[in-house]
């Protein structure tokens, strides 16, 4: 039979983090691990589909055999695994990867039907990033227009007093040049992603304001249908080690970004202390509560934070 | 058969059968659906229909097409246009072409307020093709301006096209956008002599209007005032962040809407019709953009640009070879998919070899950036093209396409110019 | 059979409708959630509104599109062609685009129900993906009916340069 070439959708550029902290891996996982060549082959920038938020019904439907998205792009397909990136679900500095592997049997695992998880993980923490404002209490965000990426982070805005707007990342850039927002929260990886440490010019961090997080799924037929040979080289690496690397990874980008930020002459950083920060964690726990309450998630969030 | 030859054949069939005549949308996706289901079977293929089609018709920037043709046909119905063009026809009519000359530098804004070529060709077709048809101009050269000048929002910041080559170069936008300034306004200028060229050669594409008097001019501009009203509210809320370039596109419709509710100039009927046209041109246009999106992932299977391009740069042929035989590429690939599309099948095979040979990336975004938007009015598929004859249903396509040709050739000079001297793009950027 | 054309009629007429209702409805949004915002107070879920509401527009104006003739054609050749040939293009056309829409409304009607499947909703409002979804095959089919019609029974309109020359 013919060697077998899996498709790996990915919707940013190749260039992104995400190709060597995963996609390098696992092909090579592939490569090294069969002796008939199984391979896998990227498919970056949305050359199989454009959208984001359409990548798990592109695995599903067999488009591509294999992709990442994000759970906040189709909130009302994932609502546990997104208490995750509830602010305060989980401290700083505890990896999401942890978190969400230590849930996923258990909890989860019914939010992801027709594919085999191959890795779940979270970006780094949310900071808030401005332009020409300096928040260091949340009074400094009060009638601010912050564009979010999802529902929880409008929520989380809206209870620090802010307006939060919904705004298509590539349009951030001009947003904040011309004042159509004042700031955005996200991880600091956007930073040189998106080309925002140009106009950005205060950066706070310290309150917690959650994460991002992320899936890569393989279709459930192919995964199944894998050789032997195959399916034994992707379990050795599916799971917790390929989840932690994307992390890592993830972490690293975002480490070097704010490094960048720091040094900077053009933007200010503010690390707020424990103290500092108290007053956002404070009006925050109760976005987070009414969440867990509505989706009725007490369990899962029992499991995510491993008690 | 290899993938890349299926890709091949897949141009191939998709020029016979837009030559055969068949609709534009439905060729592409014929192609396209039939590419990708050779390339990747059938579940992919009907997965990919369904997917992209429903994205597209959901895309929250699209936005813009119903609501900027919208804006177009009620300022066409309430005669907000036409004043506008009784005013720049008595601004500057006496000149041979005057009409499209104003017209060109009406794109150029457009273009560099809304950072998108779809919405300038759009807005600026529906406006002004009809008001040139009244002063005599011929269909040739005005739908030819509308089409080209529209191009301009990709290569005049804040430009779409340079934010996707930045993020898939890992560049600045902001120098990005400085590098567009002075190749913008020189295009922009290069358009202009295109159009008084033209008209000294061939006086009836635009012919010369009779010469007013101050009184006459002031009055069509006290006319044209409504307009203009609305054009730098526009313009003023996209600067100071009131709101969106998108959410411009709404809040310009909404805006012609009131004035011509108060001023009578629009009743309950015409408004409607306006609103039912808008929807039909949407129509058209939105299943042409649908089409395109199937095409690009079956280029994408085939690997056709990947192999072509590998095959292309292997030869040695010095720093200005491979860059122009890059260039070469694109122009061609131009021809056959949508601008964005191809700066992600490309530029990660082209950006190793640009950086290896020392050439300016910045430089060279700009270079790639006009080349796209010589792509857009290329035929067969020339996406602004098809957008100009959306709204001028009784122009021809191929006079059209005849009428785009002297921008055409003014921006293949304007490539030359940038080639040559590359000050053009880098002086600017390099006194950040 | 004249009256199941005046009835497809019918259904193209209210296709249209339905988009052009949904075009002003786009309008109102955009302009409610502009003010509001910059008075602190945002239209909650405006993108929602607007990006489902869209699907409706999109696909509204379709089925009246393929009754005007208005898919954007190359007629660059078709002077040259012989009438009978111009005909038989105009069915084949015909016939493909009905087939095409109605492959866009049978793998989307596959789409909502996995959309079902998996709860898929907008982010904010909560609007059922699927409900636009299954409204997107409706249109759609209409507009494959309408390019039928098109093809079989309304005699075609002459080429512009035929029209002028
Ligand atoms: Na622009
Ligand atoms: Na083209």
């Amino acid at each position: 039979t013919e060697a077998q070439e899996l498709k790996y959708a990915n919707w940013a550029p190749p260039f992104h983090t995400i190709t060597e902290a995963q996609i390098d891996p696992l092909a090579s996982a592939f490569a090294e691990g069969t002796t008939e060549g199984a391979s896998l082959r990227a498919f970056h920038g949305g050359e199989l589909g454009a959208g984001p938020a359409d990548q798990y019904v592109r695995i599903v439907q067999g488009t591509a055999d294999m992709g990442w998205g994000l759970p906040g792009y189709t909130s009302s397909q994932f609502p546990k695994t997104l208490i995750v990136e509830l602010p305060g679900a989980l401290p700083l500095e505890e990896p999401g990867y942890a978190a969400l592997w230590r849930a996923f049997d258990a909890e989860l695992k019914s939010e992801f039907p027709m594919t085999e998880a191959i890795a779940l993980w979270g970006a780094e923490p949310n900071i808030l990033m401005m332009k020409e404002r300096e928040v260091l209490s949340p009074g400094d965000l009060s009638g601010l227009k912050i564009r979010v990426a999802g529902s929880i982070a409008a929520e989380a805005m809206e209870a620090l007093g802010a307006t939060p707007v919904q705004l298509p990342m590539t349009q951030v850039y001009n947003g904040l040049q011309t004042g159509l927002i004042d700031g955005l929260v996200s991880g600091a990886s956007v930073l040189s992603d998106f080309k925002l440490n140009e106009v950005v010019s205060t950066v706070t961090t310290g309150p917690n304001l959650g994460r991002l997080t992320f899936y890569t799924v393989m279709n459930k037929g192919v995964y199944d249908g894998l050789s032997d040979e195959a399916r034994a080289a992707l379990d050795e690496i599916k799971g917790e080690p390929i989840s932690k690397m994307t992390e890592e990874a993830w972490v690293a980008t975002a480490d070097k970004a704010l490094e960048e930020a720091r040094s900077s002459d053009s933007i200010t950083v503010n690390d707020l202390d424990a103290a500092a920060s108290k007053a956002f964690d404070d009006a925050l726990a109760e976005v987070t509560d009414a969440y867990v309450a509505e989706v009725g998630g007490e369990a899962a969030l029992a499991a995510i934070q491993g008690q | 058969m290899s993938p890349v030859l299926i890709g091949s054949a897949g141009f191939v069939l998709l020029l016979v059968l837009l030559l055969l005549r068949i609709p534009v949308a439905f060729a592409m996706f014929t192609v396209g659906f039939v590419g990708i289901w050779i390339l990747n079977g059938l579940q992919a293929a009907t997965g990919l229909l369904a997917s992209e089609t429903f994205a597209l018709a959901s895309n929250s920037e699209l936005i813009v097409v119903p609501l900027f043709i919208l804006m177009g046909n009620v300022a066409s119905v309430t005669g907000m246009s036409r004043r506008l063009y009784e005013a720049a026809y008595a601004t500057i009519g006496q000149v041979r072409g005057g009409l499209a000359a104003a017209t060109v530098i009406g794109c150029g804004g457009f273009a560099a307020l809304s950072g998108s070529s779809v919405a300038s060709a759009l807005t600026m077709g529906r406006t002004a093709l009809a008001e040139m048809d009244r002063f005599n101009y011929s269909p040739r050269l005005s739908t030819g301006v509308v089409a080209a000048g529209g191009t301009l929002g990709i290569l005049i910041p804040p430009s779409t096209g340079f934010v996707i080559y930045a993020i898939l170069t890992e560049q600045s936008i902001g120098r990005l956008f400085m590098a567009g300034v002075l190749p913008g306004i020189l295009l922009l200028t290069l358009f202009l002599l295109t159009v008084l060229l033209l008209c000294a050669l061939k006086p009836s594409l635009g012919p010369k209007g009779p010469a007013t008097t101050l009184s006459e001019k002031g009055r069509a501009f006290l006319g044209a005032i409504p307009i203009l009203v609305v054009i730098l509210l526009t313009i003023g809320g996209i600067y100071t962040g009131v709101f969106s370039p998108t959410e411009a596109a709404g809040v310009g419709a909404a805006l012609v809407i009131v004035i011509g509710a108060v001023s009578r100039t629009l009743d309950l009927r015409s408004f409607w019709q306006a609103a039912r046209s808008s929807v039909v041109t949407t129509a058209s246009v939105m299943l042409i953009l649908m089409a395109a999106h199937l095409i690009n992932p079956f280029i994408a299977l085939s690997h056709l640009p990947a192999e072509v391009s590998r095959m292309l740069v292997a030869f040695d042929l010095g720093t200005y070879g491979t860059l122009i035989l890059i260039l070469a590429i694109y122009l061609v690939l131009g021809c056959f998919l949508e601008g964005l599309a191809m700066l992600v099948l490309t530029l990660p095979i082209f950006m190793p070899v640009i950086l290896s040979l020392g050439i300016d990336p910045i430089w060279f975004g700009v270079l790639v950036v006009l080349t796209l938007e010589m792509g857009l009015i290329s035929p067969p598929v020339g996406i602004n093209v098809f957008i100009v004859k959306s709204v001028a249903r009784d122009v021809p396509l191929s006079e059209i396409f005849w009428g785009v040709i002297p921008f055409w050739c003014a921006m293949l000079v304007t490539l030359g110019l940038l080639v040559a001297l590359p000050q053009l793009s880098l002086w600017l950027p390099g006194m950040m | 059979m004249r009256a199941l054309h005046k009835f497809a009629e019918g259904l193209i007429r209210l296709s249209a409708i339905i988009g052009t209702l949904g075009l002003l409805f786009v309008v109102a949004v955009i302009v409610v959630d502009v003010v509001g915002r910059n008075f602190g107070a945002p239209l909650y879920g405006a993108q929602d509104l607007v990006m489902m509401t869209m699907v409706i527009v999109v696909f509204g104006g379709m089925a009246l599109c393929g009754r005007e003739d208005g898919h954007i054609v190359v007629d660059i050749l078709e002077p040259r062609f012989p009438p009978r040939l111009n005909r038989a293009i105009d069915l084949v056309a015909g016939v493909l685009g009905a087939t095409i829409f109605v492959a866009i409304a049978y793998t989307v009607f596959k789409s909502a129900q996995l959309s079902q499947m998996l709860n898929l909703s907008s982010n904010l409002l909560r609007l059922p993906t699927a409900w636009f979804q299954y409204a997107l095959c409706a249109l759609s089919l209409i507009a494959a009916l309408a390019l039928i019609l098109r093809a079989l029974i309304t005699p075609r309109r002459p080429h512009p340069a035929q029209e002028t020359s």
